[in-house]
């Protein structure tokens, strides 16, 4: 199978190699002629023919950044490699090589088109990052199980394949089984898939059971149920794939709020996740009711922040949101002006210069120049009053914008702390409670009559009074720093958030006024070079 | 002061009561003697009939010579049916009704005129005028509604004036007899819509009331005709946006106000008096528009339609007047008084004061206040209503009124022909609009309105005609005769799916603007105008983007040969393109525009300009002198391109980039230009192709229209035949060949063999007969034929040589013939002598297994 190394020897693409090839194909004639007079830029080069050469290894094609269509074929090379920087390639062509697996292609999700015709490749894989690919030649091959047709469902735009020439093609329904496996491919081996044979392997992928105990449509309705069972996977597969982007998307959404994870009793599960002295004492007599009780109190409260948030974000967002369409409308309003005076110089402009031209008097030419660059400077003046005037208006929008958002975050910062404070009462609350029982406990213990069903860990706290009440405030300390914590991260969020917004917002407009500005100097020094070079070429004449 | 005037009312009436009280009784009296009359006149002679006709037809008032004459003379009623010659028992009992009705109402109110309650029918019968409605639901679809309706019956009767404007008529015709004749006053008009109105499902009824001098004359001379008037622009009001939060404040406005406010004074001023000027002249306007003063003014007895809400889903009371088919709300100042009102189940009194015409009067007519119902059980038209729905057994003692008159027909012909003789005529105010049935005019104009620049419609100031089936799809046809501008609209499937058409002149290279169906047409181009020097053209929906194309053409190069627009097209200056942002292309890579200034020599491009940008990237391409004249070298120097780049790239400065877009721009350029060219043939096609279908202008026939398709004539007269033919051929099977042997027998009694085999050989023997008489048929006819051409030819060698040619012809044409009728007169004898036996056979075989005699033969044998 694979081509004897000739007596030729192998080659590596290089510079002069290259060169030569793009000289080649450069445009014939006189634009060639210039192509030569400039020479061309590698990256400017759209197709690249490398076939024949004995080329080894792919190498020192990363110039060609725009290359749209790449022919390597007939070459020798074993491994596809260095085509990492060719994005763009719409065509590649890497038929009669030696390769023997597929990889490589992982950043080329332009291709539409690959050829790996006469190879050495015995699996179909790697081809994940491919979504646009139509046609795909893998004839003349090793390829010999039947699987690798199922890989190629994923490819959705797929409508040319040929497979002829390998060992998969050699199986009796070979035809039938890719037909009903890839229902939308046209072209099988360079032959259309007539409708027929189409319409027979969907009719016996539909009513298989039909056709049962009939030789060969038994094998079909093999295919039917294995068809049957692959999509049910395939479905599934989406489905949950679905789901977790719908959650992904749902806690995303609550973190733009600063209340992921408060809708439950997260928290409340968190403070009593590290503290060993808190679960200990929970198996008091009393305390688990307790417990119950505060846990419910705290995780409606949490709720309460979570709910709050929410609609704060809502009112943010729509707060975003018109102050974003509005500066929208300004800025279009803006250049919807800016347009028409530039269209109605223009219209003068084109005026005078004609005129100019007609013009025969020397005195007179100088006169009209001369009023032409006061228009062209009256423009520039009008064009940056207009920006002058917007920035402004800008300015002072962008101002009244903080400090409403600013506002927003502070109310937003202030009840949320409030809430907390209640989630501190509770803690309190809960830890006074907690001490009563653990002292009578205590007292208890000192009598001597303390339940006998209580580990042995939590005997040891009832040692003496400094013990017990040390663990219970070690608890109530650690529930505190979580509640502390938890406020800490949701204000210093949103607070970043908030300056974050507000400086790219005063950036973006900074850099729109500075964009305005070059365009509008570009723009008038454009007009003025065209008339100094009226100037010379009158006089010149 | 209501009281004050109740109380001179009284004595008023009072007063009056003695004088109209004598008159009033006088009047029955005279009423009475008039239906004893009438009572006796059934029994009378022909003589005395003449006799009344001929005193009825001294006392009607002369009409006006140019009105078509309506009278009963021109009614042939020897065709009418009975129920139209006599009154049923039960139309005699209403009558009296009516009768006792009328007299208990003249003693009430002795003021009022008398009722029109029973006038005479065509056949001088008095019919009560409920029973003269006969609601009819017609066939056609079209009337359905009211308003088609209403338009149908204005259209399709010709108006008669009443005979005495002052009072109601005396006949009043069936609506049968009024389709006949196409003719009617308007009582005749508002009982035939309102048979219609009723049978479609409306609350309607006829009105004996009064109306203006207009509405009776049916004169729409001051009114404006409804196709002129142009549909109210509804004023789009701007709904003021609320400013939104971040709404950037307007830049400071420098202007002094004070100024501001003295210049809106001034404007103020100005338009007041122009506004003032305008209404004078309004006003003057309408002065000399202004009718003369009617002397009968609220005297002229009228007749027309009210349609009550409630019933098919009409919202609101209002009036039909009959004759023009316009609707009018009941509070419209033409109509002036209503005396009384009925529909096919009852007859009301109106009891309401008409002094502010119709204005005050409540149209309620189950309060018995307002409205003095005639016939009990019919008394609140709303509780009817439900009543309807519960059941119809109640429908028989309420519908006791059965119409005399016959079902209401109008034939498909009638139909569509509409007007009388498929034509009408209607003036209005600087208004006139002229109709005709569709296929009538054979360039298939079906309406023109004409449009007057003057009361006196001297002069024109614009003609609309519009079309119907015609081929080539025209609608419409516009023509301003002060600018002479003509437009033609087309509907879809013009087959240069032409939509509007407006010009001077069928000159090619005129000013001329045409519109297209742009979806029907390949190249997406919506609209084409035309200057001498011009060419503008709009597209849509082109794959290439383009939307416009302007072209400047020079003066055209004198040639000495024959000329024509065709072969010597006009050189192109200038051609400037735009094109849509094609959203594939980056907008400094799309362009907007680009002008080939053709003459110059130069290209210019003009891009897209990017969203966030105000300025768009330019180049100009000057080749002036770099074009040798061999053609396409062109030697490319760098400054033969001016660019201007919004965002300057490195690959556009190339001078292949530059090279290779001018030799692009080149081929575009010979694209365009050809495109031109073929834009100017295809409007010099589509000329002689309009001038072609303006002269022919055939009509389309739909298939389903049998009498004017011919070909779906011919299938639908073959089918006929076909039916035709299948029927006589199964009467022919269903003949028995023995029932005249049979008759001779006595019926029922089972055949004996004896009587059998008689039948038998006596039907057979006749069969023989048959043939033989006919082959002897054939042998005289056959005889004949040879003796009269051998005649022939006798008489023709005898007469040869004083023979004419044309004689000579007729008679060799005679021998042909005649040879031919002897030829097939010999086959068929020979035919007939080798089937004469074999027919025999099988008639005997056909005998032989005949039930009847089968059997018995059998046995025989």
């Amino acid at each position: 199978m694979n081509r004897l190394y000739t007596s030729l020897e192998p080659r590596v693409i290089d510079d002069g190699m290259l060169k030569l090839a793009v000289g080649e194909q450069r445009p014939q004639e006189e634009a060639g002629k210039l192509a030569k007079q400039e020479g061309i830029l590698f990256k400017d080069v759209l197709s690249l023919q490398l076939d024949f050469r004995n080329i080894l290894r792919i190498d020192n094609l990363w110039q060609f950044e725009n290359l749209k269509k790449l022919q390597l074929n007939n070459n020798i090379i074993e491994k596809i490699e260095g085509l990492e920087n060719l994005t763009h390639l719409v065509w590649l062509d890497l038929s009669f090589n030696n390769i023997e697996t597929i990889e490589g292609l992982d950043t080329l999700v332009n291709l539409e088109d690959l050829s790996l015709f006469n190879n050495c490749i015995s699996n179909i894989d790697s081809l994940d990052a491919l979504i646009k690919l139509q046609v795909l030649s893998l004839g003349n091959n090793q390829i010999d199980n039947m699987m690798n047709i199922i890989y190629l469902r994923r490819f959705r735009c797929l409508r040319t394949l040929s497979l002829s020439g390998n060992p998969i093609s050699e199986v009796e329904d070979y035809k039938m089984f890719i037909c009903a496996y890839l229902p939308d491919l046209v072209y099988l081996d360079f032959r259309r898939i007539d409708d027929h044979t189409a319409s027979v392997s969907l009719s016996v992928s539909q009513q298989a059971p039909r056709f049962l105990g009939k030789g060969k449509e038994v094998a079909e309705a093999k295919h039917h149920y294995s068809i049957e069972e692959l999509k049910h996977r395939e479905n599934l597969m989406q489905a949950q794939m679905e789901e977790e982007q719908a959650r992904r998307e749902e806690l995303e959404k609550h973190k733009t709020a600063f209340v992921e994870h408060l809708n439950g009793s997260f928290l409340f599960d968190s403070m009593y996740a590290e503290d060993s002295e808190g679960n200990k004492l929970s198996s008091l007599p009393g305390v688990s009711e307790l417990l119950e009780a505060y846990r419910d109190k705290f995780v409606i409260i949490c709720v309460n922040i979570f709910e709050y948030g929410l609609k704060h974000q809502e009112k943010r967002k729509t707060e975003l949101d018109t102050f974003s369409e509005c500066v929208h409308e300004a800025i279009q309003e803006n250049q919807e002006q800016g347009k028409r005076k530039i269209a109605k110089f223009e219209e003068k402009h084109l005026m005078s210069l004609s005129a100019i031209r007609e013009e025969v008097e020397m005195p007179n030419i100088e006169k009209m120049i001369l009023e032409c660059s006061t228009d062209i400077s009256e423009l520039f003046d009008a064009l940056m009053t207009l920006e002058m005037q917007l920035v402004e208006q800008l300015e002072e929008t962008i101002n009244m914008f903080e400090r409403n958002i600013v506002h927003l975050v502070g109310l937003f910062i202030k009840n949320v702390q409030s809430l907390m404070a209640q989630c501190r009462d509770l803690e309190n609350h809960h830890h006074e409670k907690l001490l009563e029982i653990s002292i009578s406990t205590l007292e208890k213990a000192v009598k001597g009559n303390l339940d006998k069903d209580l580990s042995e860990d939590v005997r040891a706290l009832f040692v003496d009074k400094n013990t017990i009440v040390n663990a219970v405030g070690a608890s109530h300390d650690i529930h505190l720093l979580k509640i502390d914590n938890r406020e800490d991260e949701l204000v210093t969020r949103i607070n970043s958030w908030c300056t974050r917004l507000v400086d790219k917002i005063r950036r973006d407009e900074i850099m729109r006024n500075r964009k305005r500005v070059k365009e509008i100097s570009l723009y008038i020094d454009h007009m003025k070079s065209e008339l100094d070079n009226l100037e010379y070429s009158d006089i010149l004449d | 002061m209501e009281v004050l005037r109740e109380k001179v009312e009284e004595e008023e009436e009072a007063e009056r009561e003695d004088a109209a009280e004598r008159a009033e009784r006088a009047r029955t009296e005279k009423m009475m003697r008039q239906v004893e009359v009438r009572k006796e006149e059934t029994t009378l002679t022909q003589e005395m009939l003449r006799d009344l006709e001929k005193k009825l037809s001294e006392i009607r008032i002369p009409v006006s010579v140019e009105v078509p004459a309506f009278t009963k003379d021109t009614i042939d009623i020897s065709m009418l049916p009975v129920s139209y010659k006599t009154n049923t028992s039960k139309e005699e009992q209403l009558l009296q009704l009516a009768d006792n009705f009328s007299r208990q109402y003249s003693h009430l109110c002795p003021d009022r005129v008398p009722l029109f309650l029973h006038p005479l029918n065509e056949c001088e019968v008095p019919k009560f005028v409920s029973t003269t409605l006969r609601p009819t639901l017609m066939p056609y679809p079209e009337l359905y509604n009211w308003d088609s309706c209403a338009q149908f019956v204005s259209d399709f009767l010709t108006m008669v004036p009443l005979p005495d404007p002052l009072k109601p008529p005396l006949h009043l015709y069936s609506s049968s007899t009024v389709l006949k004749y196409q003719k009617g006053n308007c009582f005749d008009f508002s009982t035939l819509l309102c048979s219609m109105l009723i049978g479609s499902g409306y609350d309607a009824y006829c009105v004996n009331g009064y109306g203006s001098q207009d509405l009776c004359h049916m004169d729409l001379t001051r009114e404006v005709c409804p196709l002129t008037v142009k549909p109210k622009e509804t004023i789009k009001r701007e709904e003021k946006v609320l400013p939104k939060k971040y709404t950037i404040r307007p830049p400071r406005d420098l202007c002094s106000r004070f100024e501001q406010e003295q210049e809106m004074k001034r404007q103020q001023e100005i338009r007041a008096q122009e506004e003032k000027r305008l209404k004078e002249e309004e006003e003057r306007l309408m002065e000399a528009e202004k009718a003369n003063p009617d002397a009968l003014h609220g005297l002229r007895v009228h007749s027309w339609v009210l349609v009550l809400s409630g019933k098919r889903e009409v919202p609101e009371n209002f009036f039909i007047d009959p004759f023009t088919a316009r609707s009018y709300s009941t509070q419209d100042e033409h109509f002036l008084g209503i005396e009384s009102l009925w529909n096919h189940k009852n007859y009301w009194i109106n009891m309401q004061d008409c002094w502010n015409c119709c204005k005050d009067l409540i149209f309620d007519l189950g309060d018995p206040v307002r409205w003095e119902y005639m016939l009990l059980g019919t008394d609140k038209p709303e509780l009817f209503l439900t009543e309807d729905d519960s059941g119809i057994n109640n429908e028989d003692d309420v519908e006791n009124l059965h119409s005399w008159v016959e079902q209401i027909e109008i034939s498909p012909e009638a139909f569509e022909t509409r007007c009388p003789n498929g034509k009408k005529v209607i003036q209005y105010k600087r208004a006139k609009l002229e109709k005709w049935a569709p296929y009538l005019n054979h360039n298939g104009l079906v309406s023109r309105l004409t449009t007057y620049e003057d009361l006196e419609c001297t002069n024109i100031l614009e003609i609309k005609e519009w079309y119907r089936n015609r081929e080539d799809m025209l609608e419409l046809r516009h023509i301003n005769k002060t600018t002479a501008l003509k437009t033609d609209y087309f509907k879809p499937g013009h087959p240069r799916a032409l939509r509007v058409h407006s010009y001077k002149s069928m000159q090619p290279e005129m000013d001329r603007v045409i519109e297209f169906y742009e979806t029907a047409r390949v190249d997406g181009l919506i609209k084409r105008e035309e200057t001498p020097r011009t060419m503008t053209e709009y597209y849509r929906g082109r794959s290439d983007f383009l939307s416009y194309r302007h072209v400047d053409f020079g003066p055209r190069v004198k040639k000495l040969t024959l000329s024509s627009a065709e072969s010597n097209p006009r050189p192109v200056v200038k051609i400037t393109e735009r094109f849509f942002r094609n959203p594939a292309k980056p907008a400094e890579e799309d362009v907007a525009e680009r002008v080939f200034l053709v003459a110059e020599e130069r290209i210019q491009l003009r891009y897209h300009c990017r969203e966030d940008h105000i300025t768009a990237s330019k180049r100009e391409f000057l080749r002036r002198s770099e074009v040798d004249s061999e053609g396409n070298k062109i030697i490319v120097t760098p400054d033969m391109c001016i660019t201007f780049e919004v965002e300057p790239m490195e690959h556009t400065k190339k001078l292949l980039y530059q090279y290779e877009t001018l030799m692009h721009l080149k081929k575009e350029e010979k694209l365009s230009r050809r495109q031109v060219w073929e834009s100017e043939l295809e409007v010099l096609e589509i000329l002689k192709l309009l001038k072609e279908e303006e002269e022919v202008h055939t009509l389309t026939i739909s298939i389903y229209d049998t009498k004017r398709n011919e070909k779906s004539k011919e299938y639908r007269e073959a089918m006929e035949r076909m039916m035709h033919e299948e029927h006589l051929r199964q009467v022919e099977t269903q003949l028995d060949y023995l029932a005249p042997f049979l008759v001779q027998l006595p019926p029922g009694e089972k055949l004996t063999r004896w009587q059998a085999v008689r039948l038998k050989d006596e039907c057979l023997s006749d069969f023989k007969q048959r043939l033989i008489n006919k082959a002897n048929l054939i042998q005289a006819r056959f005889e004949k034929e040879t003796q009269e051409l051998q005649k022939k030819q006798q008489w023709y060698q005898e007469n040869q040589v004083t023979l004419t040619p044309e004689d000579e012809d007729l008679y060799l044409s005679y021998c042909s013939q005649a040879m031919f009728r002897i030829r097939i007169l010999e086959q068929r004898l020979n035919r007939h002598k080798e089937l004469a036996p074999l027919k025999y056979l099988a008639l005997e075989e056909k005998l032989h297994k005949d039930p009847r005699l089968g059997e018995l033969l059998k046995m025989f044998t």
